[in-house]
C-alpha cells in the first residue's frame, strides 16, 4: 500500500516507521526539516519537506498514486484542508485525519472526514482505569470504542 | 447587514475601520490578545479574542445574525477552514477569503470557496497595468471564461478611430459595453464617435475575441491580466 502521511510530530514519526516496517511504501511530509531528520536512518520511506497542503509538495510526495492519506499534523486546519484536497482533487480511496482539538471534531464530521480523536480516546480509557470506576464506566468505554471502530 | 471579520492584522483592522465608518454592523475576531486589546481601545465595537476556527468564538461574535464572514488572517489554511465552517453551519452565509499565496487560488476554488481576494495578485496586476503598452487587455472573464470583457486601445491607425458606433461591423457575439475617455466613462450609443486614445470595453467570447483582435491589430499583443481560469 502506498501511504502519504502528513505531519512529522511524535505521532507521525511513530506511525511512519511502523507502517514502513510493515512493508508499506510510506512518504511523510512536514514543513520542518529538523523533524524529518529526527526520523533517523532506519526509516526506509521517503521524506518531503514543504507546506503540507501545497499541491506541488503533495504531488512531489506522489499523492496521485496514494492508496491512503493520513493527516496527523498538530494543526487541525492543516489536517482538514489536506483531507479535503485528498478527497476532492485527488479522489484518494482512504483518508484519515487526527483531531487535535475535540471542539473541532464537528468540522471533520460535517465534511465527512474519517477521524481518530486521541484526546477523547485517552479520556475515555483513563476514566475507566481510574480507581473506583464502576462497571458501568467500563462498559461505557467498550461502547465508545465500538462506536469509534465502526465510524 | 452584519459582517464578521476574522483576523486583526493590517487588512482586518482597516477593513473593520472602514466598515465602521460606513455604519455597518461589524465585529472582529482576533487570536492574539494584545492585538485585540489595541483594536478595542481604538473602536467602540465588538472585538472578540479567540480562535476564528472555533464555532463557539464565532457564535460570540454573533455569527447567527451575520450575513457575511470575511476571513483575512495571514494563514491561508485558517481562512479556508473559517469559510468552510461558516458555509457548513449556516447555509446562506456569504464568505470572502483572503488568499496570501496566489498558488492557493485554484485550490480554494476547487474546494468550493469561490469568493476570494488575493492582494499579491491584485498588486501584480496593477503593476502590470501601469506598464501596459499593449493593444488590448483582458479585464475579466465570467462564467469560467465563456464571457470575456476586454479593453481595446484606440491608437492612431486603428480601424475604429473616428467611427460612429452605429457604423461598426461587429460579430454577433460581441457588444460594446463602454468607452473610457480621459478617465470619464461614456455609455456608447449609435451616435457616439470613437476617437484616438479611447479605451473601448467590449464583451465577447474567446473565439470572437481572437478574430476581432487579429482583424483590428493584425494579431496584436495580448495581455492576460487575469490568470486563465480552467
Amino acid at each position: 500500500m502506498y501511504i502519504v502521511i502528513i505531519g512529522c510530530g511524535r505521532f507521525g514519526t511513530n506511525l511512519s516507521k511502523e507502517m514502513s516496517d510493515e512493508g508499506n511504501d510510506v512518504c511523510i511530509i512536514d514543513r520542518d526539516a529538523n523533524k524529518l531528520l529526527s526520523l533517523g536512518s532506519n526509516f526506509n520511506g521517503r521524506k518531503v519537506r514543504g507546506i503540507e497542503f501545497d499541491r506541488e509538495v503533495l504531488e512531489e510526495a506522489g499523492i496521485q498514486e496514494a492508496d491512503a492519506v493520513i493527516s496527523v499534523s498538530a494543526d487541525d486546519n492543516i489536517n482538514i484542508i489536506v483531507s479535503m484536497i485528498a478527497e476532492k482533487i485527488y479522489n484518494i480511496p482512504q483518508i484519515i485525519a487526527r483531531v487535535n482539538d475535540p471542539e473541532k471534531k464537528f468540522i471533520y464530521q460535517k465534511l465527512n472526514i474519517v477521524t481518530i480523536d486521541p484526546i477523547q480516546y485517552e479520556t475515555e480509557i483513563l476514566k475507566s482505569k481510574l480507581a473506583g470506576s464502576s462497571g458501568e464506566e467500563k462498559e461505557g468505554l467498550i461502547n465508545y470504542l465500538q462506536k469509534e471502530m465502526f465510524l | 447587514m452584519k459582517t464578521i471579520i476574522v483576523g486583526g492584522g493590517k487588512v482586518g483592522y482597516n477593513l473593520f475601520k472602514t466598515l465602521k465608518e460606513q455604519n455597518y454592523e461589524v465585529s472582529l475576531v482576533e487570536r492574539d490578545k494584545d492585538t485585540c486589546m489595541k483594536i478595542a481601545e481604538d473602536f467602540d465595537a465588538d472585538v472578540i479574542w479567540g480562535d476564528g476556527t472555533n464555532l463557539n468564538v464565532l457564535e460570540d461574535a454573533g455569527i447567527e445574525n451575520a450575513d457575511i464572514i470575511v476571513a483575512v488572517t495571514g494563514a491561508d489554511e485558517e481562512n479556508m477552514v473559517i469559510c468552510q465552517i461558516a458555509k457548513l453551519t449556516f447555509e446562506n452565509m456569504k464568505t470572502i477569503a483572503r488568499i496570501n499565496n496566489p498558488k492557493n487560488i485554484d485550490m480554494f476554488k476547487k474546494l468550493g470557496i469561490d469568493n476570494t481576494v488575493c492582494s499579491t495578485e491584485v498588486i501584480a496586476h496593477l503593476i502590470e497595468f501601469a506598464f501596459d503598452k499593449d493593444d488590448y487587455r483582458i479585464i475579466s472573464t465570467l462564467e469560467r471564461g465563456k464571457m470575456i470583457i476586454t479593453e481595446l486601445f484606440i491608437r492612431e491607425h486603428h480601424k475604429w478611430k473616428n467611427q460612429f458606433v452605429k457604423d461598426l461591423i461587429l460579430p454577433n457575439e460581441c457588444v460594446l459595453v463602454s468607452i473610457i475617455r480621459d478617465e470619464t466613462i461614456i455609455y456608447p450609443r449609435g451616435d457616439t464617435k470613437i476617437i484616438e486614445n479611447d479605451k473601448v470595453l467590449v464583451m465577447t467570447d474567446k473565439k470572437v475575441l481572437t478574430e476581432l483582435v487579429s482583424e483590428l491589430y493584425g494579431g496584436g499583443h495580448k495581455k492576460w491580466t487575469l490568470e486563465k481560469r480552467k
